[in-house]
Formats: structure tokens, sequence, C-alpha cells
């Protein structure tokens, strides 16, 4: 089976994502692949903060406008991925106010609203918050849900013709002498390879972008950073809660539908498959964003995670065709003599749209067409639907247990409908890629307690053999899910875990091959 | 009032203790029977990890949970989850607001001394197949549901109209919280309360009190329990400076003094409260294993069920009430090995809980059938209406029984 398109893009993340709706907006045919599920990558593991921009007031103006107009273009576009929470910047005493000074005169330069509250007004709002904060500063930031988002994105471009293949991975592109021409693919699935043929080739693998040069002989400047983020119960404030002092690491708390997610770390790694969140850098968060919310030290988290971002370090010939200083979109024709290969790389969540745009206005300048943006105009498929907490409530509300339906996800209260929905459409080949379209598995118990029941569905479905039954996607579940929970585990949830691994050793007969190793998922 | 008073603060960290074994959700008598009620964990701290302080509450199915603590029993977790549902189906009800009928049956305290005054035309009125209609068309109160009459004169009349008992002075002190129901409803209890401590060599005073509030906590009225809690604090507060204990025959009023004073509403004094107060039972019982009475009992030849309420289980102090009357020579007594009788105080009177509570009874009524007692006896006042109307048999607070078996040679 060979492939032939107009735009063959490569990476699932947000900018990929976002990339195949532009193009698809201007009428412009592409196919995407993904060597995993959509948002495997940084898009599915930073802290699902909506910035306003405020962060980078002080520091660098220009990426501080970019998330401005970007945050306010996606509240339009896609409000159901958002939670318009607000955000405080918050002022400790070791803080000063000098800081917070230059930094609501410079959230004022860069067009961002910046309310300033005193200690009192702030602790009415947030009663949580260390009652010794000098002042806080009410900023537009909010939550978005990145899964969601990203998934928006590519549901839109399909409908408009793109195709997606996720669970796809590159295995080398095609030269046709100067040219790149498509790219070899290989199913991770099924195994079956084959050749995808394109005009256009987009690299937008963001921290894999040197993976895929490689293969052609190519290298751009990127220095990867681990970011490592703890997740909590419960909510543990309303709004994002940021430290007004120079960006630095441990200073945001951001809530995300029932948790809260504390970030963040900034370390440098080699790896980009594997990583762990290690012991001190959870003790490190704990410590830190304890200054900002006291009760941080006695809380209860589920799991930590890291994410790897790319940094660029474009010093030589392609400078110039960096035009942001968050991201880069390099043109290898001009910068290497390689023609038909496009890289963008850098950036972050916020400005994915932004991203996106600059590569297809690239593209069509290329290709000769005048065709216009139409990404913040437009609205995502689903916007308009409710996604607040007590919509999710409601489905305990109905009268009859037929009409509730069964609830897969207690903790999450995913009901049963929304996973056959997904199933329905046919899109998903693994079981995390279901867990990526909805919060089964994101709550308490981290889909200790309902993962099993999925299984039995998949099983009805006949998907679970696929994947080499059901047994292996459960074990392979439970190890992903003992690298989020371990560096966490005290306290309630180690108790907790106790009566899971009993449920699984036990009931499930999944204890490890090597008696004695903990946890079950170790196996 | 105090801020800290509105607001325990250690509440919203309650969902964090939960591990979601689930084992409330198989204790749980309503989830039981209703597809409605999502269970204690769901209910409890699931839903709390969806609430938000700053938004109107969604869930009126918080309304179903009777309150009957079943669920913070057999939590090995030690979550309060009933009191996380009390405080969300107070902020639901808040925010609804509460039906008439609803502010009419949480002031029978208010009524009950006149109804009593007027029982013999009160009694046959609420008898009335008319009224009834009325009272279930009007107001929600389910005419399948027996009222229960008033006595005159009240418990509270009969005690400081009685003669003086001889050889009284100089005795030990206590003091008995009768409760609302006692005084006019079922002032037989009492009066068995009283004899049965006269008995044990005590001299029983009978305090200044109101009701105990309960049935406003039953409708999540926190302002209005905490009123009636702040009140009999100040009204008991001389009887527990003066180092006199407090015995309590009601064991629903018994929890609310006792643990909910503090634990929900946290007032200041309940503590202090809470350190002399004794279930009845528990405290005669306490006087027979050291052996400070000699009181003894006459052999009764019955076969008797003794039903533990659920607010007694609550209590964590056993089935005082179960060994006192193993006490009684001859009496052939069991458990009536049930969970929840179903009542939940005023929740069972109401139309659209009718159901749920008669079919939480089922399993009570099957064990009777099975167990075939003579009589049964429990301590709650809720209980024993609710057991009479499903079984039809005599029922009576083991006091009762106790009184009758009296040696009193």
């Amino acid at each position: 089976m060979d492939l032939k398109t107009e735009v063959l893009i490569i990476g699932g993340g947000a900018t990929g994502a976002g990339i195949a709706r532009d193009l698809a907006l201007r009428g412009i045919p592409s196919l995407l692949v993904e060597k995993g599920d959509f948002t495997s990558g940084a898009s599915g593991r930073n802290q699902g903060l909506l910035h306003s921009g405020a962060r980078y007031a002080v520091t660098d103006p220009e990426a501080a406008r970019e998330c401005i107009s970007e945050n306010r273009i996606l509240r339009r576009i896609a409000p159901h991925c958002i939670e318009p929470t607000e955000g405080l910047f918050v002022s400790l005493p070791e803080d000063g106010p000098e800081y917070r000074s230059d930094f609501i005169r410079a959230c004022g330069k860069a067009g961002i609203d910046a309310l300033p509250l005193s200690p009192r007004e702030a602790l009415a709002l947030e009663p949580r918050l260390n009652s010794r904060i000098i002042g806080a500063v009410q900023v537009p930031d909010g939550a978005v849900d990145p899964f969601m988002l990203v998934v928006e994105n590519a549901r839109d471009a399909e409908s408009r013709g793109t195709r997606f293949l996720i669970h796809t991975e590159v295995t080398g592109l095609i030269r046709d002498g100067l040219r790149i021409a498509g790219a070899r693919v290989r199913d991770r699935i099924t195994g079956e390879a084959y050749a995808i043929a394109a005009t256009w080739v987009i690299n937008a693998t963001g921290a894999w972008a040197n993976l895929i040069l490689g293969m052609v002989g190519l290298k751009i400047g990127l220095a990867l950073s681990k970011g490592s983020m703890l997740i909590t119960n419960t909510r543990l404030s309303e709004r994002v809660l940021n430290r007004c002092r120079p960006p630095s690491s441990g200073d945001i708390i951001v809530p995300n539908d029932t948790v809260s997610i504390l970030g963040t770390t900034s370390l440098r790694a080699e790896d980009l498959e594997h990583y762990t969140v290690t012991p001190e850098e959870v003790t490190f968060l704990v410590d830190e964003l304890s200054r900002m919310i006291p009760d941080v030290k006695g809380e209860r988290f589920t799991r930590a995670y890291a994410g790897v971002r790319p940094l660029l370090q474009l010093g030589e010939a392609c400078d110039d065709r960096a035009i942001s200083r968050g991201f880069a979109l390099i043109d290898h024709g001009s910068c290497d003599g390689i023609e038909g290969l496009v890289t963008i790389t850098g950036g972050k969540l916020m400005t994915y749209r932004l991203m996106a745009e600059r590569t297809v206005d690239f593209l069509c300048e290329r290709m000769g067409l005048h065709v216009p943006c139409l990404t913040h105009v437009q609205r995502l498929p689903g916007a308009g639907l409710g996604n607040a907490l007590k919509d999710r409530l409601l489905h305990l509300r109905r009268q009859t247990p037929a009409a509730r339906g069964e609830i897969l996800c207690d903790c999450e209260l995913v009901p049963r409908e929304a996973v056959d929905a997904i199933l329905r459409e046919g899109k998903v080949r693994e079981l995390q890629d279901i867990l990526h379209r909805t919060r089964l598995a994101k709550g308490t118990c981290q889909g200790g307690f309902c993962v099993y029941r999925l299984l039995g569905l998949l099983n009805e479905l006949r998907k679970a053999e696929g994947s080499g039954g059901s047994n292996v996607v459960l074990r392979g579940f439970l190890e992903e899910r003992w690298k989020g929970i371990r560096p966490v585990l005290w306290g309630t949830s180690l108790k907790e875990e106790e009566l899971i691994e009993s449920i699984y050793k036990g009931l499930f007969n999944l204890a490890p091959e090597e008696p004695g190793r903990p946890g079950g998922g170790e196996a | 009032m105090t801020k800290a008073e509105e607001k325990p603060a250690l509440f919203p960290k309650l969902p964090d203790v939960c591990v979601r074994c689930a084992t409330c959700m198989a204790a749980c008598p309503v989830s039981r029977v209703t597809p409605r009620f999502p269970g204690p964990k769901q209910a409890g701290p699931g839903a709390q990890r969806f609430r938000s302080a700053s938004e109107a509450s969604v869930d009126d199915w918080i309304e179903l949970c009777t309150g009957c603590h079943l669920c913070d029993m057999v939590c090995p977790a030690g979550v309060p989850i009933s009191e996380m549902n009390m405080m969300a189906k107070a902020k639901y009800l808040d925010e609804r607001g509460r039906t008439f009928r609803d502010w009419l049956l949480v002031r029978s305290d208010l009524f009950g001394e006149l109804a009593a005054r007027f029982s013999k035309i009160v009694n046959p009125l609420m008898k009335n197949g008319l009224l009834r209609w009325l009272l279930d068309a009007l107001l929600k109160i389910d005419r399948r549901r027996a009222l229960p009459g008033y006595e005159y004169p009240t418990f509270r009349r009969w005690f400081q109209t009685r003669p003086a008992v001889p050889g009284i002075t100089g005795r030990r002190k206590v003091a008995y919280f009768y409760g609302c129901f006692t005084n006019t409803n079922e002032t037989d209890v009492g009066k068995a309360a009283v004899e049965l401590l006269e008995a044990h060599g005590l001299d029983v005073i009978v305090p200044p009190q109101r009701c105990c509030g309960i049935p406003r906590l039953g409708v999540g009225d926190l302002k209005g329990a905490r009123e009636m809690g702040r009140r009999n604090i100040a009204l008991l507060r001389p009887t527990v400076r003066q180092g006199i204990d407090i015995v309590f025959s009601s064991t629903s009023c018994g929890l609310m003094l006792r643990h909910e004073y503090s634990r929900i509403l946290n007032l200041s004094g309940a503590e202090e409260l809470a350190g002399r107060l004794f279930d009845i039972c528990e405290f005669l019982l306490r006087l027979h294993e050291e052996e400070k009475s000699t009181a003894t009992f006459l052999p009764i030849s019955l076969k008797a069920a003794y039903f533990a309420p659920c607010h007694l289980r609550s209590l964590n102090i056993g089935l005082p009430a179960l060994e006192l009357l193993r006490l009684i020579p001859g009496l052939d007594v069991g458990m009536l090995e049930a969970d929840c009788c179903g009542l939940g105080g005023l929740y069972g009177f109401k139309n659209e809980k009718f159901a749920i509570a008669e079919e939480i009874g089922k399993d009570l009524t099957e064990a009777a059938a099975r167990m075939k007692p003579d009589i049964i006896l429990t301590d709650c006042e809720g209980c024993r209406m609710q057991i009479r109307h499903l079984t039809g048999l005599k029922v009576l607070h083991p006091l009762q029984l106790l009184r009758d078996a009296l040696n009193r040679t």
C-alpha cells in the first residue's frame, strides 16, 4: 500500500494537528503520521496552562504578546477545551514589591490585563494561599485540555479530508536528488511498511526533530529540557497560581479539571524515550510550592510525570528563519539545500496555532497560493459543548441505572457511553488511545479500579486481540501507571496501592515473574 | 459566632483519605435499594472532587442520604463520609430552599407540648383519612405512615408533679436528657428510665433542655441545628460543671449531643458536654460491671429480639442494652440481624422517600419473620415506629422491659 499526498506532516502533537487543520481550511490536501497517539510528546506532557503571557511580560515581551493574542483566539475557537479560571501572580515577602511593580508595568505594555490585588483580596479569592503574601496580580491565565485541543484540531481536519495515521512511524525520508519526495513509514501495530509520496514534508516532531533530520544527514541546534510535574488528588485552587518573580522552577500551580498540577523543574535531558521523575524533583516541587500554598505539604498526590521540551539553540546560518524567539520555522531548501523539507519546532502549546499559521503561510508562498489563514476565526467542531465538572456530576443524577448507564471510571465519572462512542468512531487502536480521549484513569486511583472494566469492553468489541490479548494490554498499562505513581507513593496513596496491588496480583494473577518485586506493574 | 464555627477547616481535605475500596458501597442501605443514590463513595469523597464552593450544587440526589452513618462505621480509612454528605446536602438545600413541610417537621418540638395538651383531639385527627389525604397532597407527608400519637401529661410534667421519692437525699445525682419524643409521645420510656436509675440507687434530676436539633440536621439546616446545640450546651453547662453525668435514652439525640455538636457543628463547649454524656444502658451496665448496683431482675419468660439502631452503632459503645437485657433471667433475647430499619427519622415520613424506607426495611421484616419473637426491643424511637409498621409486633425500648423485670423487694 503506497500513499500520495501534497503535504506530509510528521508528528501528531499540537503543532502537527494545527498544521493539518490550517492546511485543510485552506484547501490543501495533507496527511499526518504519528508514531504513537496524538499528544504523545510534549503536547500531552505539560501543565495544561492557558498562558496569559504575563509570565514572559518582563523577560520576553514579544513572547508575552504572542501568548495573550493566542490566549484570546483560543478562548474564541476552543471554549470547550478551556477553563477560564483566571490566574494570580502571588508575591511572597522574599519576592519583594519591586518585581511586582515591574511586572504590572510590563503586563500593561504587552496588552495583558493585570489587576493588582491586596493580600486580603487575594486570600478571599484563594483561601488556601499563604497568609504571608504581600500582594497578588490577577491576569487572564486559564487551564487548557491539551488532549482535547489536539484531537479536536485533528477531527476538524479529518472532516475536511485530511488523513491521520497514528501508531505509524517514519523509518526513512525518500530522497529524489536534492529533494525530499516523501517518507517510508511502518505501522507499529501491524508491522506493515509502505511509502508515502509528498511534495512537501513537514517535520513537526518537536523534541524528536533531529531524529527525522538525521535520516538525511541534517541537524539543528536543539537542547532537550526535562520538566517534571506533580498531580494532586483534588483541586488546590480555583485559579492558576504563579509566583511573582523572574521565571524559575517550582513557581506554578494550575487547576486542571478535578486536580491541580504543580510545576515544574528544568533539567537537561539526553534520552527522549526514557526519563523519570526523581525523588529530588518531587521534594523540590513540594517544598517550593508549599511556600505559595502551605497545604501542599500534606496534600495527596496521584501521579508525577515529565515532559521533554525542545529548546532552540540556533546559532549560525539559519538564524534568519527563526521568526520568533519561541519557535523556529526552518526551510531546509534555503538552509541546507534540500528542498521540500520544513522543520517547525520549539515554541509552546500556547502558540501551536500561530506556529501552524506561519508554516502554512510559508508553504502557500512557495506554492504560489493566496489563501488566507482561517484558524483564528473558525471555531473547532465541539465548541459549545459543556465540559464543566458539574456536568459530569450530573451523570450521577439520572433516575434509573439504565438512563445513568454504567460509569466506567468512578473517580472521574466517565460513563461507558463516552467510551462506546470513541470505539464506534473506529479511530483508536490501543488502550492508551482511549485513555487520551477521555479522563479515564486520570483520577484518584489512576485507573487501578477501572481499567479492567475497560478491558472487558475492549474484549467484547474484539479489540484487545490485535494488541496481543488483554493480559498483555493490562501489563503494559500497569507498567506505565507504576512509573507515574511510584515517585509520589506515600500516605493514603500507598495504602490504596496495597489494595490495588492485591487485586491485580491476587484476582488477576498478574504477579511479576521475579518474586518479591513491588507493584505488579514492574513485571 | 466565629468564622471557624461556620466551616470546619478540615473539610476540603477529606476526599484525600478515601482509598476507593468501596466497602461503604456494600453497607449503604439507600444505594442498595435505589439507583437514584450513587452510594457513599461516589456521593461523598468521589463527588467532592467535582464540587466547588463557588458554584451552585447540582447533586440533588444528596438529599437521599438518610444520615444513618453506616458508611462511616465500615470505612477502613476513617473517612467521615456521612459528614461530607451532610455538608453537601446543607449547601444544596441552602441554595434550593427547604419546603414548608421540612420547615414544619423539624419544629415538632415547638408544637409537641401543645399537641400533647390536646392529645384527645389531635390523636384521632392524625388518624383521620381526610386529614391524612390532605397532608399527603399538600405537604407530601405520606399517608401510609402512621403518625405517632401524643400523650398527656408529658414526661416533664409527670416528673415535676410526682410525689417526692423517700430516702433519695444524699444519693449520687444523675441528669436525664429525655428528648422530645419521650416527652410528648412515649412518656413511658422516660418513666422507665427514671425508675431504673432510682432502682440503681441514683437521684435523678431533669435539667432544662431543648430539642437536640437532629431533625434540622436531617434537612441540612446547619444554622438551625447550631442554634439548638448552642442552647442545649448553655442549658446543660451548670449540670456538667457540677460534675453530674447526663444520660440519654434516645440514641439519635445522644449521637447529636455527643458527636455532632463538636464533629459537624463545631460548637464551643461541645467537648466538655460530651465528656459527661452517656447512653443510659451504657451507664447502667457500667454500674453492674463495677458492682456499684444492687439492682436485680426477676425472670421474664419471653422470646425477645434486640435491634441495634444505626445511631447507636455509630456511638461506638458496643451493645449495652443487649448486655443489660441478658441480666434478666429467663429472657430469650437474640440479635435481630438487619442493618437498618430504613426510617431515617423524618425521612421515611416524606412522600418521595417512603418507598425507599419501605424497601430498606424489607431485610428487617424478613429477619423478624425468621426469628418469630414475642417482642422486639430497640433504643431508638424512629426504629420502634418503623418496626411496628413493618412487623405489627410489640416494640419497646429495652428500658421498658428492664423496668418491668426489676426486683422491687
